[in-house]
């Protein structure tokens, strides 16, 4: 007789982490490998932060809106990265045959997205500090050090609220094929828009910048103004909306958890998951 | 119809088809107006925050919005052409196809870059409405002086196509350069003119921007739809001679383009570019 293989029983938990682990590795190391992606991921903001930078410049707007748009270029970073690597990733995944592997192993979606998460956010973070420094070098802009740790606080609950709603994002994403491509490109610029992304979220108006505040990058962004940029026009005040993020953080990782569920019973049913070549 | 005709136009419902067929026609031009809309709005705002709507710099909001309408020319026929083409190769494995057939490659590229062209129109003139309606801009179409504006998107788009098949054979060398078109759309973007005087730029890159078609394109755009009520790049050139300028440059483009492609293919050939694995 062969020797059967022992078999080991992992508590649920352990594996949760471990699929939070396995899945960040190569989000932090993979994307540093390869370096052309190390260029696109910088250089996309910096181009387009640069643009806006001209366009004040032509407009002789007073330095401050510099600060708007370097700030807004850093942040712009997370969101392309929200957008791209993590609410349409399960359409990747699921073009190249890692979606149908998620599903048979005895870890669960959170845990993949999670995990894609924080490698996420510690891999822009290195970027957007790049950005930053080298924007607020290139144009002169100057910050209240004062507001540092406050503003390195609410930047953390953004982030965290961020990546919760890319996580809800991609389970909505698990039943598109082409379409996530096309719905990530035309996400794009409308959020940018409405976050205020290269302008203070003021000039929107209540109502708009009200219902722009469904995505956290709109007010984490105009806190941190707030607080490192001296003279920003207050949409809310920088308090309330830290709070207010915090309050989306739980919101969209429940609702994201909700709807995952619900999603991987519709694609299995529906065969999605499999589907490839849509 | 002579056979390079029916090829091209082959081309170019295939790209038409490969960009569209993923959803209905309403969708999809939803999802094209979307990102130049957006960005003609932060570009209003942005105006408006600090000039707070002052009647004496209307003629710079004319500016922003119609060099942003016109960009999505160059989004499509620039960026979109280029990832094209790359999925064509990494995604379907049927650029190799294209490149056998007996109609010739450069037709093929020239029919989906023709496609592409053709998608942005739509988000060109929902641009311009929406200027005209909520951002008020004078725009009236009786008005348009329409031989210059035709002209001067000919001549634009030759220049375009140039640069976008030259670029596309480019980036067939690399595995992983999916997403560099968007790039290159983006550098153009600051060397063009479209949303900011080129005159801002550092003097030797205004120099470099003054060798390129589009600023002069953009201008005469812009000088064809709203005649004196527009912020002008070159207040001190006629139309004449900003038609010149953009002929000459146009000129300039479609040579260097067929000389680095001449180069490009050969190399692609020799290296096995065409069918390479990408990894997509």
């Amino acid at each position: 007789m062969i020797g059967a293989a022992q078999r080991t029983e992992y508590p649920a938990l352990r594996i949760f982490f471990k699929t939070i682990a396995a899945r960040a590795y190569p989000r932090v190391m993979a994307a540093n490998r390869q370096k052309t992606w190390l260029f696109f991921d910088m250089a996309f903001p910096v181009v387009g932060a640069l643009a806006m930078v001209l366009v004040y410049e032509g407009l002789h707007a007073p330095r401050q809106y510099l600060g708007f748009v370097v700030m807004g270029g850093a942040m712009l970073a997370f969101w392309q990265n929200v957008l791209w690597s993590m609410a349409a990733q399960f359409s990747w995944d699921r073009g190249n045959g890692t979606l149908e592997l998620y599903v048979i192993s005895p870890t669960t979606f959170e845990g993949v997205l999670l995990g894609m998460a924080l490698g996420s956010m510690f891999t822009v973070t290195s970027r957007a500090v790049v950005i930053l420094v080298l924007g607020s070098l290139l144009f002169g802009v100057t910050y209240t050090a004062a507001g540092t740790l406050p503003a390195i606080g609410v930047f953390l609950l953004t982030l965290s609220a961020l990546y919760c709603l890319g996580m809800l994002l991609a389970s909505l994403f698990l039943f598109y094929g082409r379409e996530a491509w096309h719905l990530s490109n035309a996400m794009q610029e409308p959020v940018n828009f409405l976050s205020g992304l290269y302008f203070p979220v003021h000039a929107l108006g209540a109502y708009v910048g009200g219902a722009a505040s469904l995505v956290p990058m709109t007010l984490g962004l105009d806190a941190m103004r707030q607080l490192l940029l001296p003279g920003t026009p207050v949409f809310i005040p920088a308090g309330v909306e830290a709070l207010l993020v915090a309050i989306q953080v739980p919101i969209f990782a429940v609702l994201a958890g909700i709807s995952l569920r619900y999603m991987e019973r519709r694609a299995r049913r529906d065969g999605k998951l499999v589907t490839r070549w849509e | 119809m002579p056979r390079q005709l029916i090829g091209f136009a082959a081309a170019v419902r295939l790209g038409w088809a490969v960009s569209s067929n993923w959803t209905r026609p309403i969708l999809f031009v939803t999802y094209a107006v979307l990102r130049p809309i957006s960005v003609a709005l932060i570009l209003a705002v942005m105006y408006s925050v600090i000039t707070h709507n002052a009647a004496a710099a209307r003629p710079y909001l004319a500016f922003l919005i119609i060099g942003t309408a016109f960009w999505s020319f160059i989004q499509e026929g620039v960026s979109e052409f280029a990832t094209g083409i790359l999925e064509d190769r990494g995604r379907y494995h049927i650029l190799k196809y294209s490149y056998m057939a007996p109609l010739g490659f450069p037709v093929f590229l020239l029919g989906r870059a023709t496609s592409k062209l053709g998608s942005a129109a739509a988000s060109v003139v929902i641009v311009l409405v929406v200027g005209t309606v909520a951002l008020q801009l004078p725009i009236n179409p009786l008005r348009i002086d329409y031989p210059l504006l035709i002209a001067a998107c000919i001549l634009a788009f030759i220049s375009v196509i140039a640069f976008a098949i030259t670029l596309c054979m480019v980036l067939l060398a690399g595995k992983d350069t999916h997403g560099y078109g968007e790039i290159m759309a983006q550098f153009l973007y600051l060397f063009s003119g479209a949303i900011f005087p080129i005159a801002v730029l550092p003097g030797p890159i205004a120099w470099l921007a003054a060798l390129s078609p589009l600023p002069y394109w953009l201008e005469l755009c812009r000088r064809a739809i709203l005649h004196g009520q527009v912020y002008r790049m070159f207040p001190s050139l006629s139309d004449g001679d900003v038609l010149l300028r953009l002929v000459i440059a146009t000129a300039g483009t479609v040579v260097l383009g067929y000389v680095l492609y001449r180069w490009t293919d050969r190399r692609a050939r020799g290296l096995g570019y065409i069918d390479m694995e990408a990894n997509w």
